[in-house]
């Protein structure tokens, strides 16, 4: 028995199946992790090795060199960057889109190990780290306190950081920007020198002093005790009692040769939040945790644990990516909704009946809802290109069950009862059902396929329609017929409701007198064939003109995520107090000015070595980093662009900023504003610092780049001893010992911890800040050599004013500098060509190259990722055309409504200002196999007239009359659905809407064309055949004729038994 | 004893063959998949992609008073839905077993 037999005679089983199918796929959607994009592998592994000490062009030569040779021969690697810094060498080594980064991680380790015992003495074993898309925090708040301000860091680690960290799903919680408690011990070196002691000896005295020692265990009488000796102490104040040494006989304390001062750090990333010293808490999630339950549940308990804080702290939220994805995936939501709404009308529109229409709709929510069965078992996340595929899939989702529904009422109407009409209706186009679903997923197939950055996106895309379309046709054999039979009437039951009468009085006349005039005008067509083909040609390369003027390409549409962030550099060097109060004054600026700004939050300083992310971001005492948060998109009138580039007016308006960079976004991952950089690679820094130079003030001249830096830092000024290793020697001193010696005195020595509450806090011996503030106080510096003698560093060498690069960059195993700028409301093609034509005015030095790179270099990545996945999803439908209709003929003139299609998706785009990018490319793939249904319904039901005897003409004007509705009806459902998608002002919509406004154009545009296209196309070609068949014809009687005569000739008759071929 | 071969619509088999007993008629034979064309109007049955529908034929044997019966609920069947296809012919049966 056939599926839809089966389907019809059981309709208990086979409706609790699908009721089965839906529960489980509720069940699994409420389970299903929420995030905003499709989880993707990052292809980025580090190499950081440390080499404490070296100079950057050191640890270029020595470490990062050999270490980049031995990488480069790592399998699938794409390309190898490096920055060389004081003490420290980074390697980032970026792969292949899909390789199998454990694979990558051992050979990547091996070949580390292979190098690693050829470099220098004193390095430390390389660090190996993969980088995770996890690491983006998902939530950042933001504490300020005014009275509690000092206490802050231990107050927040104790009562938000520790309870934040037990919630389910959290990574790690990291507190920055509180300062943390130190306990200082600030030496006056002259009492030092007059009491003939040294700073090492104070803070070994103290670590000495500090210690608790367990003396073992004694037995007294029958019982065994334990001897302690407790020397720790309990109060910093304690400190200033220990004996640090003698002095003629006298004991000298510590507080006779300094003052201990119980206080906090200094030196440290400072964070400030709308003005106000705070620190920064930054929730990072576990890996493959839902980022929308865990600030869920941390929002949850938040309130609970800010009642235990002193009122004067309070907590802001900063960033919160779960806000993004709900508001995404809301809008999404909402789209679906509408789209299941419009093709509800649609569909009652056409057929006029309730019945049928909700057998139709069923198939909407049963399929979409099965495929979440998919996603969950798959471990993927419920995500916007999840959804959109959802919203994509509405409206093609409904074809199969219209084209059996409408077969089977056919057969009602021929007088079959339902049941009965439901098998065999459905049989009849079992085929070519199955068919036109192979077309839709011979395109959405293959997208599981594609690489890169593009296949990332669109491979769930891909899978989702798939699957849901796959659904769909099983539904449409089963279900559809099964409801048919039980719910439709045979047309001696039907009753006429009072919506079946108003229907059919004022909506069916208009489709019949639609259907009259599409034959008619079919009817001319066909008839002036070259006419008709004349104008369609010329309509296509006037479109192709207007496309070829208009269209600008794009990598991805930004999206408005109500984020801006912002780098702010002050001259190298600039000392943190300067940079603070201008952070001040543009908060003040953007408080002032800026209505639309919500929460500004900036760092500054040096970030500690703890601290991750701040430490991945750029810092230094001359740094800002602003964490901007606006309004939400809807409360206010400025995009984030345009404020963007608002700040970097006044930005640029502030004589003492040197550099910044505005990037609206921020880090979002994958999907971020575009960028263009040109790559400048060269050995000689004097010469690619010039041509950097230049090349800045090339770009600075482009239309629509913005915050052009060049990525070499400044020089920086510093100061550098230089020892004269005869005296070091002959004062028994060595670099080491001296070296050691003057960062003890700056820097500071810690050697012992002070504990309380079972917390420890650094003790930390320095010399006070005074007396470290000239360049006589470092040459003062006493150095006490193995003779207990005290030596000045003035006498052992001298301290000089230099220069030097802190940071070397390279690429590719080259010395790189790059010129970075951002777009700005122009389209990324048309900054890249005048890119282009500025380096090609740059006189470019032998052993120097440059090479653009950025958004341009992904987009043309993906742009022929995507290029070849079209000419295969093309390939694919033909093929599955030309087996369907066992011709090489139909399949091509059905294939021809293809580039009209293009065409008028380009128009569109041009028409609304949108540029094409990724999205709209995948638009296009997708309309291969949209289009052509139009394309199969036609040709399917002329063929089929023709078989049944009718001449071309007569076939292919029937045809159109009784097509046209069914027509209509599908791309009317699948451009409509797809509106929400295109007109979309929901947050996060910007992505869509390219791919939106593609389909609805293309797919209009090729209707329209194709219902004048096709049956004009299959008349000349329908009558080139007849005429060739004709021609077989002809020659076969003359060839009988001339045998004819032949014989008759040799048997010397004359007969009229001739055959004329005009009578035939 | 006549043979009536009954040419119809698959559409009307199960119909038919519930109503055969109720106008005690017990004996039957059928084919499915039948194709032809009728000599009047009607379409043709061809199970092709140009003609989908297809017949089935049933032969039963019955007493010669029962044929009336027989093809007047036939003809009522087929007035129903006329444009099914429904016909049916009767022979003599000369002998059987």
């Amino acid at each position: 028995m056939k599926i839809y037999e089966t389907a019809v005679k059981n309709p208990v089983g086979t409706s609790l199946i699908f009721i089965g199918l839906v529960l489980i796929g509720l069940m699994f959607y409420q389970q299903l992790p929420i995030d905003l994009y499709p989880e993707v592998e990052v292809n980025m592994v580090s190499v950081m090795t440390s080499y404490p000490g070296a100079g950057s062009d050191d640890i270029e030569a020595n470490v990062t060199r050999p270490l980049e040779n031995a990488l480069n021969s790592t399998e699938n690697i794409k390309e190898i960057s490096s920055v060389s810094k004081d003490g420290v060498s980074v390697i980032m080594l970026e792969f292949e889109w899909g390789s199998d980064m454990n694979m990558v991680m051992n050979d990547v380790r091996d070949k580390v190990d292979l190098v690693s015992g050829t470099l220098p003495d004193g390095t430390n074993d390389p660090m190996i780290m993969k980088f995770s898309s996890d690491m983006a925090p998902v939530l950042i708040l933001s504490a300020t306190a005014r009275e509690s301000s000092d206490a802050l860091y231990k107050i927040l680690d104790e009562q938000i950081v520790a309870p934040l960290n037990r919630v389910q799903g959290v990574g790690t919680v990291s507190l920055s920007g509180a300062p943390q408690r130190e306990v200082q011990v600030n030496v006056i070196p002259a009492k030092l020198e007059a009491y003939n002691i040294s700073l090492e000896q104070i803070a070994r005295v103290i670590a000495a002093e500090n210690v608790n020692v367990p003396a073992g265990d004694f037995d007294i009488g029958s019982q065994t005790y334990m001897l302690r000796l407790e020397g720790e102490i309990n109060e910093s104040r304690e400190l200033n009692n220990i004996v640090v040494g003698s002095n003629s006989g006298q004991a000298v304390y510590l507080k006779d040769v300094a003052t201990v001062n119980d206080t906090v750090q200094s030196r440290i990333m400072e964070s400030y939040t709308n003005g106000e010293r705070g620190a920064t808490i930054m929730v990072q999630k576990q890996t493959g945790a839902n980022s929308v339950a865990i600030v869920d549940a941390i929002e949850k308990q938040l309130p609970e644990l800010m009642k235990t804080l002193p009122p004067d702290v309070e907590i802001v939220t900063v960033m919160d990516t779960s806000d993004n994805i709900k508001t995404s995936i809301n809008s999404l939501l909402e789209t679906i909704l509408i789209a299941l709404i419009i093709v509800g009308i649609v569909v009652l529109f056409f057929l006029g009946r309730w019945r049928a229409t909700i057998i139709i709709m069923v198939s909407i929510p049963i399929s979409l809802i099965g495929s979440f069965i998919y996603l969950y078992l798959t471990g993927n996340t419920l995500n916007i290109v999840t959804l959109a595929s959802l919203s994509i899939a509405i409206g093609m989702v409904v074809d199969d069950a219209i084209v059996v529904l409408e077969n089977i009422t056919k057969h009602i109407e021929r007088g079959s009862r339902p049941r009965q009409a439901a098998i065999y209706g459905t049989e009849e186009v079992s085929l070519s059902v199955i068919a036109s679903t192979l077309t839709i997923i011979a395109v959405f197939l293959p997208m599981t396929m594609v690489g890169g950055l593009a296949g990332a996106l669109i491979k769930q895309l891909g899978w989702m329609v798939t699957i849901i379309m796959s659904l769909s046709l099983v539904i449409a054999l089963t279900l559809t017929p099964m409801m048919s039979a039980k719910m439709m009437r045979s047309s001696k039951d039907k009753k006429y409701n009072r919506f079946d009468k108003w229907y059919n009085k004022n909506i069916l006349p208009l489709l019949d007198k639609l259907d009259s005039a599409y034959s008619k005008l079919v009817n001319k067509v066909t008839r002036k064939r070259g006419l008709t083909l004349g104008v369609v040609v010329g309509v296509f390369i006037v479109g192709v003109g207007i496309t070829a003027v208009t269209l600008k390409t794009e990598f991805i549409s930004a999206s408005d995520n109500n984020t801006i962030m912002m780098t702010v550099e002050m001259p190298t060097g600039t000392r943190m107090e300067l940079t603070r109060e201008t952070g001040h004054k543009i908060t003040r600026l953007m408080k002032e000015k800026y209505s639309e700004i919500e929460i500004s939050s900036f760092t500054v300083g040096q970030a500690d070595t703890d601290n991750l992310l701040g430490s991945l971001q750029e810092n230094g005492s001359n740094i800002m980093n602003f964490n901007i948060r606006t309004k939400k998109a809807k409360f206010r009138n400025k995009t984030i662009f345009d404020i963007s580039d608002e700040l970097r007016t006044d930005l640029a308006a502030m004589p003492e900023i040197s550099k910044y960079v505005v990037t609206p976004g921020g880090i979002t991952g994958i999907i971020g504003s575009s960028n263009i950089s040109v790559d400048i690679y060269g050995y000689d820094l004097a010469e690619t610092d010039q041509l950097a130079a230049q090349m800045k003030t090339k770009l600075e001249g482009i239309e629509g780049l913005r915050d052009i830096t060049i990525s070499r830092k400044d020089y920086r000024a510093e100061y550098r001893i230089e020892f004269d290793r005869e005296k070091l020697s002959l004062n028994g001193l060595n670099m080491a010992t001296a070296g050691g010696a003057v960062r003890n005195s700056i820097n500071g020595l810690t050697m012992s911890q002070f504990r309380e509450d079972g917390e420890e806090y650094d003790i930390r011996v320095r010399f006070d800040e005074e007396h470290r503030q000239t360049i006589e106080d470092i040459e003062n510096i006493l150095i006490y050599n193995p003779m207990g003698v005290g030596i000045r560093i003035r006498d052992l060498g001298k301290v000089v004013e230099s220069s030097s690069l802190p940071q070397i960059d390279r690429q590719n195993r080259e010395r790189i500098v790059s010129v970075t700028g951002s777009t700005y409301k122009r389209a990324l093609s048309d900054i890249s060509t005048d890119v282009s034509s500025a380096i090609s005015t740059l006189d470019i030095p032998s052993g120097t190259h440059v090479a653009i790179s950025g958004s341009t270099e992904d987009q043309q990545e993906a742009f022929s990722d995507l290029g070849l996945l079209l000419l295969i999803v093309s390939l694919l439908v033909y093929i599955v055309l030309a087996s369907q209709f066992e011709s090489l003929t139909y399949p091509f003139i059905i294939i021809m409504s293809i580039p009209f299609a293009f065409i008028g998706a380009l128009l569109l785009l041009s028409a609304t200002g949108k540029p094409l990018g990724i999205m709209g490319l995948i638009g296009l793939i997708m309309l291969v196999g949209m289009v052509v249904k139009n394309g199969i319904v036609l040709v399917d039901y002329i063929n089929l007239n023709r078989e049944r005897g009718m001449s071309i003409i007569t076939a292919v004007v029937n045809a159109a009359k009784s097509r046209l509705r069914p027509v209509l009806m599908t791309t009317l459902t699948t451009i409509l659905a797809m509106i929400p998608l295109a007109i979309g002002t929901g947050q996060g919509s910007e992505l869509w809407q390219q791919l939106g406004l593609t389909i609805i154009g293309g797919m209009t545009f090729s209707t329209i064309v194709t219902l004048i296209l096709i049956p004009a196309l299959y008349s000349v070609f329908g009558g080139n055949g007849v005429k060739r068949e004709r021609k077989k014809h002809y020659e076969k009687i003359s060839r009988y004729n001339q045998t004819l005569t032949r014989i008759k000739t040799k048997n010397n008759e004359s007969s009229n038994d001739y055959i004329r071929p005009s009578a035939l | 004893m006549k043979a009536v071969m009954i040419i119809l619509d698959q559409a009307h088999y199960s119909q038919i063959e519930k109503d055969l007993s109720k106008l005690n008629i017990r004996g039957f034979s059928s084919w499915k998949e039948v194709y032809g064309r009728g000599s009047g109007k009607g379409e043709p049955h061809y199970g092709s992609h140009a003609w989908p529908s297809v017949n089935n034929a049933i032969l039963t044997m019955v007493e010669d008073d029962k044929v009336a019966g027989l093809l007047k609920y036939l003809k009522e069947l087929d007035n129903e839905s006329a444009n099914l296809g429904l016909r049916a012919f009767v022979w003599n049966v000369e002998d059987g077993m």
